[in-house]
């Protein structure tokens, strides 16, 4: 029984993935993903973008030949702060995208596995966690813990794990009662093996959904974070040169607004589209829409 | 279990929901954040200085008293004065929210009904290109940056073409009407993506119900399936959504009233977070939670109402 | 002969997919009769049911086309007519109830407004107190118990088997010429599918409508149908009247299917011996093979049946009584 199961779990996996290579749509933005993702390895390893604090010509100049999207206040290059940002852009993305993951899934499989008391405390917890306006959360986190990259991942990271929470706890609530988990108990599962082997991989899908949408909210979020003075500090990132546009404007100085949002617009583009793919792909309930 | 029973039961609910809630902001403000005090007075501070204002500020009293003071506050709306600006903290509130609320209930509306109306329309067309060249441009505009089209919006149709106001504010109407127009044009443009997106979806889910093949098979024009039955259960998570934002209407759009000069509640949040004026954002997160919290009772409630199958365990 | 209502010739149906176009139902041929029954048999996407909303043309137009052929209820072709008038006869001249009564009705309106509401629609010279009398009667007519309070209940308080009395009492509403019914037990308990194919029979027999039954349960053809079509793969390849089809089924699918049934030894009092199934697979509709749709599965498959000479056509093998099979088995 257990051999047909993992077969039959296994083709669901093959057949997404069979989907997904045959949406060219999807499969661009992945590219267009992974571009990100190397640029930001590169850029963290020092290949690309070190010089971005380096002055290159006069300040603010406009967009030449030489600095495709000009010189900032200081005369550096906006390209390669927009390059250096994108390393800041693409950790926040990813650790906050962790965090929320760690804590939706923990807590969600514990409280639907183990019902009861478990259940009704994780339950008003998030209940009251969600009755708080998400911007204070982010702002009395980051009060807490000072600036910086690594307040920025917790506060994100914090506030971000409810709706995983909820989607888990209500799935494992609806798998726990099925025949499999009750074969799996009667051949002598505990609670943990269930829990792990024979529950979660059947809600790994939300869970992988889940993570490309908090990556990509992520990446918005720290624009909101700069504006309101808790951002990064010391280092370009695509937040904070979207925030000095706003006494850029008035002088004509649009090109550090354009490269920050272009940038940013095209990665969370891609990882929106591709969540919406991974979502047909593997969410057999919306299947044929 | 009748209607009333349920809405009694709802309500105690309410009371483990809000004590977390008060927990939550004593822990984040009283207990874990930075000494206020060291803000207050800056690091050359004498010891005895930071005591003075400590016991001045209630803040030299055993735990429970604080968390009590924060609990009494959420039912009270007495929060106190502003450290900063020593302002009855509920006053600058009530002089805060009218701003806010000429620009977030007309941009709510406007955005609400827009959105709907679209998702209507895209499901009507489901499949199409039509339809998926709006869904496209829905993703499309939620990928860019809020602060993005705030910034652009505000150079763009007020500096450079100067159809709107740059920013400021009249009280009274209709002086306020000029200064709201653009923001609230933004809000729209802001929300739509998100909004059609996920009407959209609801739409579709319930166009795709056996009940609706049934209606054809009755001979229902699809006009009709689609404004009587598809809506009517449709109506049902719509409500829900739209209801639960009405809480943040208080805050209005933090950003944009920042950004326009309009002296609402956003602002006065902001410059708070700016001097950490812990009253007053301790003041607003409690505030907004109570509406939320009573607004989510208010959906429960109508969720019983709207829909025949809700059995009220 | 009964009055002939319905006639559908040369049906095809399409569906374009991802992996590219299928033909879910491929030169289809049906006649229904005014009092009768019209079984139509067959697996799971044999085309069965595709047929069925072929002739309400509800098949969902993209992925959905019907391809071909025409299908003709009383001199008018279905497929020809404007959409207005098509939905003109829908749920008044031909009804259909389906598979899933849990989901069939619409939650959020009572029972009675839906019935009131087709009744409405096609008989608009009724007042509202007539169509809500007629409402109750109607209930009454499928033995729903007080139907007077169960006309206010919503679908969520009645059991499956209610509310497919309710689709019953909602698709005979406006007393239809025809009644198509889509695998109308299937979700239901054992106890409940009799009482409701013998509800359908017995309202048969006072309303005189013809009715299409679509099964994949032969024990439902042989309590319920006159005529019966076997389908596979989007063919049929039987067709007969009932008693001549289980008497001396002619296609090797058709007797596989009919050796499927349970059936009870009642002198022994026990099951007789294994129960046979058919070998193999349906094959996929995106990869037909040559010939014969049934080779694969067949036991007296011939080089004939793998295309040689083309696929088996549907052909009289005696009176009445037609099959698509080269070696027709008696």
């Amino acid at each position: 029984m257990s051999e047909t199961k993992t077969q039959k779990s296994k083709s669901l996996w093959q057949h997404a993935f069979s989907e997904l290579t045959r949406d060219k749509l999807a499969m661009l933005c992945l590219t267009v993903v992974i571009v990100y993702a190397i640029s930001a390895i590169a850029s963290a390893l020092g290949f690309i973008g070190a010089d971005w604090a380096k002055e290159v010509g006069p300040s603010y100049a406009p967009p030449s030949g030489d600095h495709i999207f000009g010189l900032d206040i200081f005369g550096r290059s906006v390209f390669d702060k927009m390059v250096k940002g994108t390393e800041v852009a693409m950790s926040i993305g990813l650790v906050t995208a962790l965090i929320s993951m760690v804590i939706g899934v923990t807590l969600g499989a514990t409280a639907g596995y183990f019902g009861g008391k478990i259940d009704e405390f994780i339950v008003w917890f998030y209940t009251t966690f969600t009755s708080i306006p998400y911007i204070m959360l982010l702002v009395a986190i980051t009060f807490i813990l000072g600036k910086g990259l690594v307040a920025i991942y917790l506060a994100l990271g914090l506030t971000s794990w409810v709706g995983l929470c909820r989607l888990i706890r209500g799935e494992v609530i609806r798998h726990k009662d099925r025949e499999y988990v009750h074969a799996a108990a009667a051949i002598g599962g505990g609670d943990f093996r269930k829990l792990f082997l024979h529950i979660l991989p059947n809600v790994l899908h939300i869970v992988i959904i889940n993570f490309s949408l908090q990556f990509q909210t992520a990446i918005k979020a720290e624009v909101i974070l700069s504006f309101l003075g808790l951002g990064v500090q010391g280092r370009p990132s695509w937040g904070t040169m979207i925030d000095d546009a706003k006494l850029e404007l008035a002088r004509g100085v649009w090109w550090q607004l354009a490269a920050a949002t272009l940038a940013m617009w095209i990665v969370v583009l891609s990882l929106n589209i591709l969540g919406d793919a991974l979502r047909d792909a593997l969410d057999p309930k919306l299947k044929g829409k | 279990m009748n209607i009333w029973a349920y809405i009694i039961r709802r309500l105690l609910y309410v009371i483990p929901v809000l004590l977390g809630v008060c927990l939550i902001i004593f822990v984040l403000f009283n207990l874990v954040s930075p000494d206020p005090t060291l803000i207050m007075l800056g690091k050359h501070a004498s010891v005895s200085q930071m005591e003075d204002l400590r016991r001045e500020l209630g803040l030299d009293r055993p735990w429970f008293l604080q968390y009590l003071d924060v609990v009494k506050s959420a039912f009270t709306f007495d929060f106190g004065r502003s450290w900063s600006t020593k302002q009855e903290i509920i006053e600058m509130i009530k002089a805060g929210a009218i701003p806010s609320l000429t620009l977030s209930i007309p941009a709510f509306v406007i955005s609400t009904f827009l959105s709907i109306s679209i998702s209507l329309f895209v499901a009507f067309f489901r499949g199409t290109i039509l339809d998926r060249t709006i869904v496209f441009l829905c993703v499309t505009m939620m990928s860019i940056s809020s602060l993005a089209y705030i910034l652009f919006g505000q150079w763009f149709f007020a500096f450079k073409l100067g159809l709107f106001e740059i920013s400021g504010y009249e009280f009274g109407f209709p002086y306020f009407i000029p200064y709201v127009i653009l923001p609230v044009l933004i809000w729209v443009m802001l929300g739509i993506g998100p909004d059609v997106r996920f009407y959209r979806t609801i739409i579709l889910d319930e166009i795709y119900q056996d009940y609706v093949r049934t209606a054809r098979a009755k001979g229902l024009s699809e006009n009709k399936i689609m404004f009587k039955h598809v809506l009517k259960n449709a109506m049902i998570p719509i409500i829900t959504y739209v209801i639960i934002q009405i809480p943040f209407l208080i805050l209005g759009a933090l950003l944009l009233e920042t950004f326009f000069s309009i002296p609402g509640l956003g602002g006065i949040v902001l410059s708070a977070i700016n001097s950490s004026d812990f009253p007053v954002v301790k003041a607003m997160t409690i505030l907004i939670s109570v509406a939320y919290i009573i607004f989510s009772v208010l959906t429960d409630v109508m969720y019983t109402l709207v829909d025949p199958r809700v059995r009220l365990k | 002969m009964a009055e002939k209502i319905l006639e559908i010739k040369d049906l095809c149906v399409e569906f374009n997919t991802d992996r590219g176009r299928i033909r879910a139902v491929n030169g289809v041929n049906l006649e229904v009769f005014k009092g009768k029954t019209l079984g139509v048999v067959g697996e799971s996407g044999s085309g069965k049911s595709v047929t069925a909303l072929s002739i309400m043309r509800l098949i969902p137009t993209p992925p959905g086309r019907i391809a071909n052929g025409t299908i003709d209820y009383r001199g008018e072709n279905l497929l020809e007519i404007p959409f207005d008038e098509m939905r003109r006869i829908r749920g008044n001249k031909i009804a259909m109830i389906f598979q899933e009564p849990m989901t069939s009705l619409n939650p959020v309106f009572t029972v009675g407004n839906q019935i009131e509401e087709v009744i409405e629609l096609h008989q608009s010279e009724l007042s509202k107190e007539q169509r809500k009398e007629k409402a109750v009667e109607m209930l009454k007519l499928v033995g729903i118990p007080s139907p007077e309070q169960r006309v206010t209940e919503y679908p969520h308080q009645l059991s499956g088997g209610m509310r497919q009395r309710v689709m019953i009492a909602m698709s005979l509403a406006c007393e239809p010429d025809i009644l198509i019914a889509d695998e109308p037990t299937t979700a239901l308990d054992v106890t409940i599918q009799a009482q409701i194919l013998e509800l359908m029979n017995k309202l048969q027999k006072e309303l005189g409508m013809g009715i299409i039954m679509i099964t994949h349960d032969l024990g439902v053809v042989a309590e319920t149908c006159d005529d019966v079509a076997v389908m596979y793969c989007g063919q049929i390849v039987e067709r007969a009247d009932v008693k001549t089809l289980f008497n001396h089924p002619q296609h090797p699918y058709t007797k596989g299917l009919m050796e499927s049934i349970p059936s009870f030894d009642s002198t022994s009092g026990q099951t007789k011996g294994r129960l046979p199934t058919i070998e193999g697979m349906v094959p996929s509709l995106f990869d037909l093979p040559d010939g014969c749709n049934f080779q694969d599965r067949c036991k007296n498959v011939t080089d004939k049946c793998r295309g040689s000479e083309g696929e088996p056509k549907l052909r009289e093998i005696s009176p009445g009584h037609d099959a698509a099979c080269f070696h027709p088995l008696s």
